[in-house]
């Protein structure tokens, strides 16, 4: 790619000052004016109680923070988050993986039929979905326990609670990393694999030590797209169990959401949202620094 | 014969996987034919024991669905639109005109990605109340005319845009916005229509903010006029079925139809991450 | 390009076309979600022409009385918004046609919202200049509504005279809302399973152990599984819990406004529910998440219920067939209370809302409370037991259950005030760690008291525990 040799064009264009100005300012005021100003008013009316129900702002100085660390709900929903989102995400990969590889095999008919298969579920919106599998979850006459032959409480009982919502979204995402992956797949260099086959490189082989090297920039894009999403999950939640039975399966963003939008405590959901904008700074962090590491090898 | 085994164990997974993903459709379709009575019934059967078109037309009639509809459809083709527009403008800025803080700007967009949507959704709420825009559009569309994730794809796009190109247009006197609208922009087809697909997908899904800023009924979206079905009391699933089904249905038919364009959109967005 | 563009008109077209055929939908008689006009210009001037203009119309109501020869607003044209959650649209069309008739220049505007939003975007509207006159209250959002309201201009010892519970409203002298009808637990049994037992009217029990007894005898199994339940309360049974505490002579609030769950009556009633899956096997925690849909869908014997049941029952599962009896006791002794009731509430009027918009609602608001026939109509809509004291033995009332059977004792069912809905929330919450989680009771109720308290610490919640007809025998 050939770059200009000047920095500061002497020709420079009035056109080009005027378009590059209106867009510079609109960017700048529009991040500034719905992220930048937002993220220092919730830091801010962290600081505060906070009901915009009752007109009530009153300072409270840390009380809010101190109340975050010291919520086990808060750190019970932490720790849910984490485990969920890793959860669904792994799994999303390796079906993802496992199907696209199973499409892109040249044994398969049908590719196009089951592709649109499993991409259904991704374009239907989640709340609509989500109601659906409230009855499929149903112990007595859901479709669920009526295939499995069970009679298990999906979403009362605690130690399957969280598994119904994780089963939720991986239903509904694994069809998006299916497609991502399969259209990876055909933009790999068929040369390199003829020339392993002539090696005598085995299928899984081929797999492991050609096709996921040369799909990683993809697969670090699906996990962490993934990840990102699925620590503000929050539907599921909702429609399904309330965070219940008792607080099992509260998420991060549900507890925010129900601190702001149920209960109105602005100030101390701000407080809670910081300390989750901490952790996905942290973890998308490290995912790049991960991902940095491949690059260079 | 080893052949044979592993293609009839590999259809049979992938079989298996379509099943899953399209029964719980097959039978919410179904259920959407039910009465209530039925659907709530321990004898549980597949199939309606009745057509029950009334579901359908309590929910064209009673629930104004068609309002709805139109008020998600809208809503959805303006946000495509700006965002492509915006996008693609910004793209286009970011990666081949040369200023300075320009990485600087860059970077800062990108970094507004991880910010996860409950830091911000507070105080929007609040400036939003200040400004008089509850219960408007504007207070939907406005915060999403710009979107992170469509910037960083067009400015990937447009670096794939030699700079002859653009250098042969100025000399023969072509202006920035002629540059723009008439070279850069048919360039960019395909991660336009990756954008497009995305965006329009993501304010059709929309919930919470629609939930919060809207409040007079008739300017509701589908996904949260879907919710009112949860009464105070209990939850009329014949018609949430019955109106989820139709909410559904043009997004599957669109998708099929448009099948091929859509995954290739979808699966080029990836590449160029 | 060329594809999306031609996909976009192609979709217009197909909207367009299906707008024209789905006329109906955009007509603005459509009820549900959305607003309707209950526009009363052109109808009532064909109705208001059958009692001709000059005919004084009688006055209505006992105590407080409504006066409709007098016009509002000097006859001119006004217009207000009447807000309501979702349910029962055709009652407040009903009410706003019946004011419409007398008063043709009054257009009530109704606006429904569901009712999870109703709590947010009300507060909201209330707070600007252009938000609903007159409104739909619960009580268990006193807190963020109060401070919007305007007093009622109808003198609070009439209110006391004809309404059951007003007193308990009575805030610094004024009453701003008030209860129209009554609600409570009561037990709902299937009257096809009760015969198919073997009992009879004679059986319905009286207290705790004896129902126990009648559940057993009504769960049935089939090869070890189970079948009918005798007795659910999957599916949160918090709003019952809360007030079988009364019976052991426990108030739910103490002194200082604080609730207090950790106490042996509580304990007694969360160990008697375990007791009676866990001993008596009438029923499992996987058997159904919703005692109120089984019982409908066949599946539960009896429940504990609010008024409300009745008609849910009604509606959603016509086929089955049920009476109620009055939630037993522990012992045959009449009980300190037999649990609490809360109130359907009257309207709020808006404070914010220009001045003449607010004295129609202060008039609709008299209309409303003198009008036995109208209070008839929401007292059975909500199948709640009637405030006016002029409907207490109103047949048609009677004939409703979950009414009939508070007719006996309504004065020994107490009120602790507008408890605010993080009480029954965080109640909902622990019962389920006991019940679904195994958690230690002591434990539970420990936690679910503390996290309550720091929630009422915000709130200007005072109990009125103490204003109940028999507050001096509570335990002390």
């Amino acid at each position: 790619m050939a770059h200009r040799s000047n920095e500061k064009n002497a020709l420079g264009s009035r056109s080009e000052i005027i378009l590059r100005n209106i867009m510079v300012i609109s960017l700048i005021a529009f991040f500034t004016v719905f992220f930048v100003i937002p993220i220092i008013m919730a830091l801010v009316g962290s600081f505060f109680q906070w009901n915009p129900l009752k007109l009530q702002f009153n300072f409270l100085g840390i009380e809010n923070w101190k109340g975050v660390f010291t919520s086990e709900l808060f750190w019970r929903s932490m720790g849910n988050t984490i485990v969920f989102a890793v959860a669904a995400t792994v799994f999303r990969v390796i079906l993802g993986l496992a199907l696209s590889h199973a499409l892109y095999s040249r044994l398969i008919r049908h590719k196009t039929l089951y592709r649109t298969f499993y991409y259904l579920p991704t374009i239907t919106p989640m709340i609509a979905v989500a109601f659906v599998w409230k009855f499929i979850f149903d112990p007595q006459l859901g479709l669920l326990n009526k295939i499995l032959n069970s009679d298990i409480n999906w979403l009362f009982d605690d130690r399957y609670a969280l598994i119904a919502i994780l089963i939720l979204t991986i239903w509904k995402d694994f069809g998006y990393a299916v497609v991502i992956l399969l259209g990876g797949m055909y933009s790999l260099p068929k040369d390199c694999y003829e020339a392993a086959e002539i090696d005598g490189a085995g299928a899984w082989q081929r797999f492991w030590r050609l096709t996921l090297p040369l799909l990683k920039p993809t697969i670090l894009f699906i996990v962490i797209t993934s990840l990102i999403s699925y620590f503000q999950t929050y539907i599921p939640v909702m429609v399904l169990t309330q965070g219940g039975p008792g607080t099992q399966t509260y998420l991060a963003t549900y507890l925010i959401y129900d601190e702001a939008f149920v209960k109105y405590n602005f100030g101390y959901a701000s407080a809670l949202s910081f300390v989750l904008f901490l952790f996905i700074a942290v973890l998308t962090g490290i995912s790049f620094k991960v991902s940095g590491k491949n690059n260079a090898s | 014969m080893k052949r044979k085994i592993s293609m009839v164990i590999l259809n049979a997974a992938l079989l298996f996987f379509s099943i899953t993903t399209t029964l719980p459709f097959i039978w919410m379709l179904c259920s959407s034919f039910k009465t209530n009575v039925e659907i709530n019934s321990q004898a549980q059967n597949f199939f309606p024991q009745q057509l029950m078109l009334q579901n359908y037309t309590n929910v064209l009639t009673k629930f104004d669905f068609l309002q709805y509809f139109i008020n998600s459809l809208i809503y959805a083709l303006l946000i495509t639109v700006i965002t492509i527009y915006t996008s693609t403008l910004s793209g286009f800025v970011l990666s081949k005109y040369r200023f300075k803080g320009r990485q600087l700007l860059f970077t800062g967009i990108l970094l507004t990605m991880m910010v996860p949507g409950v830091v911000t959704i507070i105080p929007r709420y609040s400036t939003m109340q200040l400004l008089g825009w509850i219960d408007t559009y504007k207070a939907l569309i406005v915060p999403s005319s710009f979107t992170a994730f469509g910037i960083f794809m067009m400015r990937q796009a447009c670096f794939s845009i030699p700079d002859e190109m653009l250098e042969a247009a100025r000399i023969d006197g072509a202006n920035e916005f002629y540059i723009f609208h008439r070279i850069i922009f048919p360039q960019l087809q395909n991660s336009i229509v990756s954008i497009a697909i995305f965006q329009f997908l993501w304010a059709w899904d929309d919930y919470l903010w629609p939930y919060l800023m809207i409040r007079t009924g008739e300017k509701s979206l589908l996904s949260v006029a879907l919710n009112l079905f949860n009464g105070r009391y209990s939850t009329d699933y014949a018609g949430l079925f019955a109106a989820t089904s139709i909410a559904i249905l043009p997004v599957v038919v669109f998708y099929i139809v448009f099948q091929k364009r859509f995954i290739e959109g979808v699966s080029s967005s990836s590449l160029k991450g | 390009m060329k594809k999306i563009f031609s996909l976009v008109l192609a979709f217009t077209l197909m909207l367009s076309l299906a707008a024209c055929s789905g006329a109906p939908a955009s007509q603005p008689s459509s009820s549900a979600p959305a607003t309707q006009e209950s526009s009363s210009a052109p109808a009532t001037q064909e109705s208001s022409s059958a009692p001709a203009p000059s005919q004084e119309l009688p006055s209505i109501g006992n105590v407080i009385q409504y006066n409709p020869n007098q016009p509002v607003n000097d006859g001119k044209d006004i217009s207000i918004e009447l807000w309501y959650w979702t349910g029962a649209a055709n009652l407040f069309q009903s009410l706003a046609d019946k004011y419409a008739a007398i008063h043709p220049n009054v257009t009530i505007k109704l606006v429904e919202n569901p009712w999870e939003d109703y709590w947010t975007k009300l507060p909201l509207a209330l707070q600007g200049k252009d938000g609903p006159a007159i409104f739909n209250v619960h009580n268990s959002q006193h807190d963020n509504l109060i401070g919007y309201m305007a007093p009622y201009d109808i003198p609070v010892a009439d209110m006391e005279k004809e309404f059951v519970g007003a007193t308990g409203h009575i805030i610094d002298g004024k009453i701003y809302y008030t209860d129209y009808g009554l609600m409570t637990a009561t037990a709902y049994y299937n009257t096809k399973m009760w015969e198919a037992a073997g009992l009879t009217d004679k059986d319905i029990p009286k207290t705790w152990d004896q129902f126990r007894e009648i559940a057993k005898k009504l769960t049935i199994r089939k090869d070890g599984k189970l079948v009918q339940a005798g007795f659910s309360y999957n599916g949160g049974i918090q709003g019952d819990v809360l007030g079988m505490n009364y019976q052991y002579g426990q108030n739910l609030f103490a002194a200082d406004n604080k609730v207090s769950l950790n106490n042996e009556a509580m304990k007694n009633v969360i160990q008697r529910l375990k007791d009676m899956y866990a001993v008596d096997g009438v029923c499992e925690y996987n058997f159904g998440n919703n005692s109120g849909d089984n019982f409908g869908q066949g599946t539960v014997a009896m429940f504990l219920g609010w008024g409300f049941m009745t008609n849910v029952l009604k509606q959603n599962f016509p086929d089955t067939t049920f009476d109620c009896f009055e939630i037993p006791t522990p012992a045959e002794s009449v009980p300190y209370a037999y649990h609490r009731y809360n109130g359907e509430s009257t309207f709020g009027v808006n404070k914010n809302a220009p001045a003449e918009q607010q004295a129609i609602a202060q008039d609709i608001i008299r209309f409303f409370l003198a009008n036995d026939a109208i209070q008839k109509e929401f007292c059975l809509a909500n199948a709640v037991f009637p405030a006016k004291g002029t409907l207490k033995a109103d047949a048609d009332l009677l004939k409703v259950p979950s009414i009939a059977v508070l007719a006996d004792h309504i004065d020994r069912y107490i009120w602790p005030g507008p408890m605010p809905s993080t009480v029954e929330n965080n109640v909902k919450i622990m019962l389920e760690d006991i019940f679904y989680n195994k958690a230690d009771i002591t434990k539970a109720l420990t936690n679910a008291e503390t996290t309550i308290n720091k929630d009422l610490a915000n709130l200007k919640f005072t109990s009125q525990e103490p204003m109940y007809k028999y507050a001096s025998e509570a335990k002390k």
